[in-house]
């Protein structure tokens, strides 16, 4: 259980010295490191950061153990990066983090975007975003695109509201829920500058870099192997000249483009399959995608500038 | 002044405790999340046995994790209403209950005068009883 | 023996039970049976499947001798089926008790009159218990079937219903027996009703044998004890009752009183077991009508729950008296003064309180239950207990229970509101703990002491009964567990 007894039970007597190795394993931290490093393709920076983060936080365990002087951490984050980079995930896993170090109470993470705070008219606002307040309590709020709450071209906008109570409860009461503000790396740095509350109030800093083209293709593996799917050899090879081309195309996302391509490619291989029925299907026919499903893709298109929009059925 | 022990209303699970602390309230509210109770919090300034019906501060909080939600809120209206009567309820959806499993007061005035006993006399022997707050002869908002 | 039919089934005389068709092992009861376990102890020389064929026959449609005008009807339908028979573990060769036997009979739901527990009952304990064939008897459990317990309107109130009534969630309630028993005058037993509410309780209670007798007739009791409990309700701002027992020599005066009481704004009145299963019934109907709680006393059920090879077990009564309607029932307290293994208790308490019951052996639970909807009665913890036990009570009887402190309430040292608030600290304070998440089991001394340091009458009540506890053996066990849990 996270350290949720009320504070009148007991108060622990101060500790004098701490075996960094035992407090480790004690709140199981490495695994979560070990994980993020095994399950997470790349992100050579963020996972530094994340294990700085996590250092920092063991550390102020063990400060406060030794009951010294430990003024109220601010945790509250910024995730920032092009999208599909993985922001999502490793929020789920500083959430994780976070709680086993005592940071927060539950752990849980509550994903928004400015629909689910900014309301449409007036007073709307205000229970839309104490509700969200409410429910990440104990845990992480994830705010997506969070330069969206604020529209400085209507002056009326109803996302001010809703920044002035984040702001609120992201000073009032650090103890009680850790802000994790996500999106593009330029529209966040313009939002800082223009809302310099939030920036005071965020510690921490975490750029997620695109994926390099091996680290993309590793991720295409890997989520075929999840599936029980792979690629053929010639597969692959098409495959990374799809990435090559797919990556100039607008709206690549990353994660979440490989994802999207993957899916079509099996709905084609399906098709494939289908056309002949005559056939007897072994377990490595169904398991595996051709150079065709690949290469049916319309980014192969003669044209040379593959389709009009790039984010529909590329 | 009321005379009973405490010199207060009794209502509530823990009237006869010392009025609890916040770390207190937060195990209270902990538990009824444990027990996947949507949890309340309710104001007035009429004390009257029978008012079933307090003044919702908000609606009954569903699917939260945490007891600082509910804290917040308790203390928004302790705000708002210092001196008023606030209670939290806990409700159990669960068939055969779907009913209030917790309610206790976390608010009180500072001087409780209690209640009149006014006696009918009718029928031969008999009495009828009239319960009325002595505070509930001023408008409400103008009783604490 | 083979079952008989046609020309020698009914031939004059006499044939055994069994070869009358009241034995079919290979019967499987239907979902709209009624079932009823008994434990039988047959006569020396009588086959325990005759002897439950006896009972089956019996209980429904036999009688000693064969009648032709059996063939005039659809008796194969109307015959109780025995259909399994076992020996009871720890009885028969080998062990000190005599063989007994646990009988399983079905019933088909035509045999039984709609919404009547006295027709209920009259079939299945009518004649049977002092059968011949039989050295004893007893009830164990019955089944009753969904399309069967929709005939019965069930508790007047309930307990959701009484908590929303009297605004109290979440824990115990708490009551009191006015004592002495019997002598007060009608000015002085209302004193103690009005202490022990102002002081904390939620209802007091005239005991079973309280109804109007020369030292106080009935008008002046109910007169004085509402003055006690209204003026208690302004005190607190708290709502307020006293069982008004309303128990008389005949059902018009049981009316009379019950009306008196309504018009006093009475919100609980009370009845004896003692007045039968119909008056039970009416007077739960009766209390639906007028929105009033119906308190039970089971006075007289020792009589026959208490042995264990003859008579009937509690939770038989448990589930009548659930269909009969009443909202209260005297259930046991596990560590006080009256009869109760803690396992045994449980299951007449989960008879009473759950929706739908599994089937539980070792809380003697024989069948799995559905309780069709019915309201969940309020058991009642009465006898010998006091404060100091507060974490035990809590722990074996849960919060959907009346813990009545008479003794504990009205013999404390400092006075009756003294006694009341030493049990309502107590009370709350181990509710606190609990929810908590303290191990209040283990802690619960501790946690009364804490609460004693800013509490005197509670102080006083640790201790005057600190070491008051009953420590016999209870007689009504569970068969299904190696070792009986000791009473506490």
């Amino acid at each position: 259980m996270p350290p949720t007894e009320p504070e009148s039970v007991q108060t622990p007597t101060p500790v004098t010295s701490v075996d960094l190795r035992k407090e480790m394993a004690e709140v199981g931290i490495a695994e979560v490191l070990d994980e993020l490093d095994r399950e997470l393709v790349g992100l050579l920076p963020v996972k530094t950061r994340i294990r700085e983060i996590a250092a920092l936080l063991l550390i102020e365990r063990i400060r406060k153990q030794m009951n010294l002087n430990t003024e109220s951490l601010t945790l509250h984050m910024s995730f920032t990066g092009n999208p599909g980079t993985g922001k999502t995930t490793v929020a789920l896993r500083m959430a994780n983090i976070l709680h086993r170090l005592g940071f927060v109470r539950r752990g849980h993470v509550v994903n928004v975007t400015r629909d689910d705070l900014v309301g449409q008219y007036i007073g709307h606002t205000a229970p839309k975003t104490k509700e969200i307040l409410k429910k990440a309590m104990g845990g992480v709020l994830f705010i997506d695109e969070a330069y969206y709450l604020y529209r400085p071209e209507n002056e009326r906008d109803y996302g001010q509201e809703a920044i002035e109570m984040l702001l609120q409860v992201m000073e009032t009461q650090r103890e009680d829920l850790v802000v994790i503000l996500a999106g593009y790396g330029d529209r966040m740095e313009k939002f800082f500058q223009s809302n310099p509350g939030f920036r005071s109030r965020v510690a921490h800093h975490i750029d997620f870099p695109d994926y390099t083209d091996d680290e993309l293709l590793s991720i295409a593996e890997i989520m075929l192997h999840d599936m029980s799917y792979k690629f053929t050899d010639r597969a692959r090879e098409a495959f990374v000249r799809y990435l090559d081309l797919r990556k100039r195309q607008p709206l690549f996302a990353n994660a979440r483009s490989v994802r999207n391509a993957l899916d079509r490619m099996r709905l084609r291989q399906a098709n494939r399959l289908f056309h002949d029925l005559d056939r007897v299907l072994g377990v490595d026919d169904v398991m595996s995608l051709d150079e065709s499903d690949v290469l049916a893709s319309r980014i192969f298109a003669p044209s040379g500038d593959g389709v009009k929009k790039p984010a529909g059925n590329g | 002044m009321m005379t009973n022990h405490g010199n207060r209303i009794t209502q509530g699970q823990f009237s006869f405790l010392p009025d609890l602390t916040d770390a207190q309230i937060t195990a209270q509210i902990e538990y009824a999340l444990k027990n996947n109770f949507a949890v309340s919090v309710e104001y007035t300034d009429d004390p009257h046995p029978r008012n079933t019906y307090w003044e919702m501060f908000g609606m009954p909080m569903f699917d939260l994790k945490d007891a600082a939600g509910i804290m917040m809120e308790i203390n928004n209206c302790r705000k708002t209403f210092p001196h008023h009567y606030i209670r939290v309820t806990a409700f159990n959806s669960v068939r055969g209950v779907e009913s209030p499993a917790m309610s206790y007061i976390v608010n009180r005035p500072k001087n409780e005068p209690g209640f009149m006993l006014q006696r009918t006399e009718t029928r031969g022997r008999q009495i009828q009883y009239t319960t009325r707050a002595y505070v509930t002869d001023k408008p409400a908002g103008e009783r604490h | 023996m083979n079952k008989l039919s046609g020309k020698e089934r009914y031939k004059s005389g006499v044939i055994p039970y069994k070869q009358m068709g009241y034995w079919d092992a290979d019967y499987v009861p239907k979902d709209t049976d009624v079932i009823a376990l008994f434990r039988i102890t047959p006569q020396p020389g009588v086959d325990h499947e005759e002897a439950a064929a006896a009972v089956a026959g019996e209980s429904s449609t036999a009688t000693w001798t064969v009648v032709w005008t059996d063939r005039l009807t659809a008796c194969e339908l109307y015959r109780a089926k025995a259909y399994r028979s076992e020996l009871v573990p720890n009885t028969g060769p080998g062990t000190k008790t005599e063989a007994q036997y646990f009988a399983y009979i079905a019933y088909d739901m035509d045999l039984f009159e709609p919404g009547s527990i006295a027709n209920l009952t009259a079939s299945i304990i009518g004649n049977v218990f002092g059968f011949k064939a039989v050295k004893a008897l007893r009830l164990e459990d019955m089944r009753i079937p969904v399309a069967y317990l929709k005939t019965f309107q069930g508790p007047a109130t309930g307990v959701i219903v009484e908590r929303e009534r009297l605004d109290k969630f979440g824990r115990p309630l708490l009551g009191a027996t006015t004592k002495p028993k019997l002598g007060l005058s009608g000015r002085n037993y209302g004193r103690v009703v009005y202490e022990a509410l102002k002081g904390g309780l939620d209802f007091v209670k005239d005991d079973e044998n309280i109804n109007s007798q020369p030292f106080m007739h009935w008008r002046d009791r109910f007169l004085y004890c509402m003055e006690g409990v209204n003026k208690a309700q302004a005190e607190t701002g708290e709502v307020k009752g006293h069982y008004l027992n309303v128990t008389a020599g005949t059902m018009e005066e049981m009316y009379e009183r019950a009306e008196f009481a309504k018009e006093l704004g009475s919100v609980i009145i009370m009845i004896d077991l003692v007045i039968g299963y119909t008056a039970i019934q009416t007077m739960a109907k009766w209390a639906r009508k007028n929105d009033m709680i119906l308190h039970l006393h089971r006075a007289g059920n020792s009589t026959y729950s208490r042995q264990k090879n003859h008579g009937m077990n509690f939770r038989v009564i448990c589930k009548w008296m659930r269909m009969a309607g009443v909202d209260h029932i005297h259930a046991g307290t596990v560590v006080g003064k009256l009869e109760g293994d803690p396992l045994m208790i449980r299951g007449f308490y989960d008879t009473l309180l759950d929706t739908h019951t599994p089937q539980k052996l070792e809380q003697g639970l024989f069948f799995e239950q559905d309780w069709a909807s019915l309201n969940k009665v309020m058991p009642v913890a009465s006898g010998g207990i006091h404060a100091g036990q507060m974490h035990q009570l809590i722990h074996y009887l849960g919060e959907d229970v009346v813990l009545q402190f008479g003794g504990g309430t009205i013999g404390h040292p400092m006075g009756i509101q003294a006694g009341a608030i030493a049990n309502r600290v107590a009370l709350e304070t181990m509710i606190l703990a609990r929810n908590e998440g303290r191990d209040y089991m283990r802690e619960g001394p501790q946690i009364l002491e804490d609460a004693a340091k800013w509490c005197s009458p509670l102080k006083a009540a640790l201790a005057t009964w600190k070491d008051i506890t009953f420590n016999y053996d209870s007689t009504d066990t569970a068969d299904f567990v190696p070792v009986a849990t000791p009473a506490i």
